[in-house]
């Protein structure tokens, strides 16, 4: 018995990709079918594309560590939980720093610089070509932590993300030296106004009431002239979830 | 081979056959990277312990599925992230696309990620994990016609929002 269009259009929608003999038999059916399914079967190469997503390349590497450090791994875990509960316990400005880090960067110069290869291009990119409004407030509060309206306004793409101590904040400045980036670290002590330099960026370390802070730019965007900005706006409030 | 090795070998097979499948579905549903990576990353853990109550292989993947779901409910249910990671993961594989259908893509990820869970879920699972209907309505606990046409409604959702965008050159109109 064939199928019915109404029918074979609630398919296509269902289970496009389907195996089904009688369903396999109605895509050739007729020219209307055929025609439903070349359509059907277009929507469905997009909606894969636009659902692969890139998996991280140190994905298969972390997975395959597992049964090898399995309490490290739980560390780190709670270390992401707790993250909050870490920074309360960091003295401001700790004359001694500690660079021990959980998440495999030898130092905050490693990390910043390895973070910054990994997403920096493609979040300024996002600045770039989609400046939208931005919740600066939500995102700071999950960490106790606010914005000035002088630091909120100039923000144009925030995100979470990792940093050595667990989650932090990945923010994309519109400044007048052009777009700039800022890390919030919430459980990293760092050495206040320490330059790095990588490839062709500069960066300077800023130690922050709780926490710290690196802001990343070209060479010529001179970004230590921000640090004062940084370092007045980005404070403890805004409560904790 | 010694049974510890024969474990660690198994476990290797579950890392490499379904990681990037589980990553990209614990993404889809969080939306944010680190978090993902955090949900996977336990997932196996809690895998390698459990790893001889497995005694199917080819069971594996919903295994592991019930797994990522669990710890992504238990873990982050009430705390949805505020925002999306899922342009700037994407950002260098899209740069081969020619313009018009990165374009495209960008907006299907955006509308994707804003359809309702109950149709965002299934999608994710047929499309992402490789789901029949069958299993879909297994995992979920619903019957196989509730997955059908909750999978029917989130195609038709992303087809209409696409057309909203202007994208009507690219959407037909099947449904």
């Amino acid at each position: 018995m064939s199928m019915e269009f109404s029918e074979f259009r609630r398919l296509l929608g269902a289970e496009p990709r389907s195996r089904d003999p009688s369903f396999l038999r109605a895509r050739d059916s007729s020219p209307e079918f055929r025609a439903a399914a070349a359509e059907a079967d277009s929507f469905e190469d997009k909606l894969e594309r636009a659902l692969a997503l890139q998996a991280p390349a140190d994905l298969p590497d972390l997975l395959r560590a597992i049964p090898g450090s399995a309490p490290s791994v739980v560390q780190h875990r709670r270390g992401l939980r707790f993250a909050m509960a870490a920074a309360l316990l960091i003295a401001v400005g700790a004359a001694s720093l500690t660079w021990r880090m959980n998440s495999g960067w030898d130092s905050v110069q490693d990390y910043v610089a390895d973070h910054f290869r990994h997403d920096g291009p493609a979040m300024l990119a996002l600045a770039t070509r989609e400046p939208a409004a931005v919740d600066v407030g939500a995102v700071l509060a999950e960490f106790g932590m606010t914005a000035s309206p002088a630091l909120a306004g100039i923000v144009s793409v925030i995100k979470t993300c990792p940093t050595p101590d667990g989650k932090g904040v990945h923010m994309v400045l519109d400044t007048e030296r052009g777009l700039v980036t800022v890390i919030y670290m919430p459980g990293t002590a760092v050495p206040d106004g320490e330059h790095i330099r990588f490839d062709d960026r500069d960066a300077v370390l800023v130690a922050l009431r709780s926490g710290s802070a690196v802001i990343v730019g070209s060479e010529s965007q001179q970004v230590a002239g921000l640090h004062e900005l940084i370092q007045a706006s980005l404070v403890p409030g805004g409560g904790s979830t | 081979m010694s049974s510890e090795a024969s474990r660690l070998a198994k476990f290797n097979r579950l890392a490499s056959a379904y990681g990037t499948d589980l990553y990209r579905f614990a993404m889809w549903l969080c939306g944010n990277d680190a978090l993902a990576k955090d949900v996977v990353q336990e997932t196996y853990l809690r895998a390698w312990k459990a790893l001889d109550q497995l005694q199917d292989e080819a069971a594996a993947k919903g295994w592991l599925l019930t797994i990522v779901r669990r710890e992504y409910a238990r873990t982050f249910e009430r705390k949805v992230p505020l925002f999306t990671d899922v342009d700037t993961v994407v950002l260098t594989e899209d740069s081969e696309l020619e313009p018009d259908d990165r374009t495209e893509v960008r907006l299907l990820r955006r509308h994707i990620m804003g359809l309702a869970p109950k149709y965002r879920e299934p999608l994710l699972l047929q499309t992402v994990m490789g789901f029949s209907c069958e299993e879909i309505a297994m995992e979920l606990g619903i019957s196989k016609s509730a997955v059908m046409t909750q999978l029917f409604r989130a195609r038709e959702q992303l087809k209409s929002k696409l057309q909203d965008d202007g994208m009507a050159d690219n959407v037909h109109g099947i449904f």
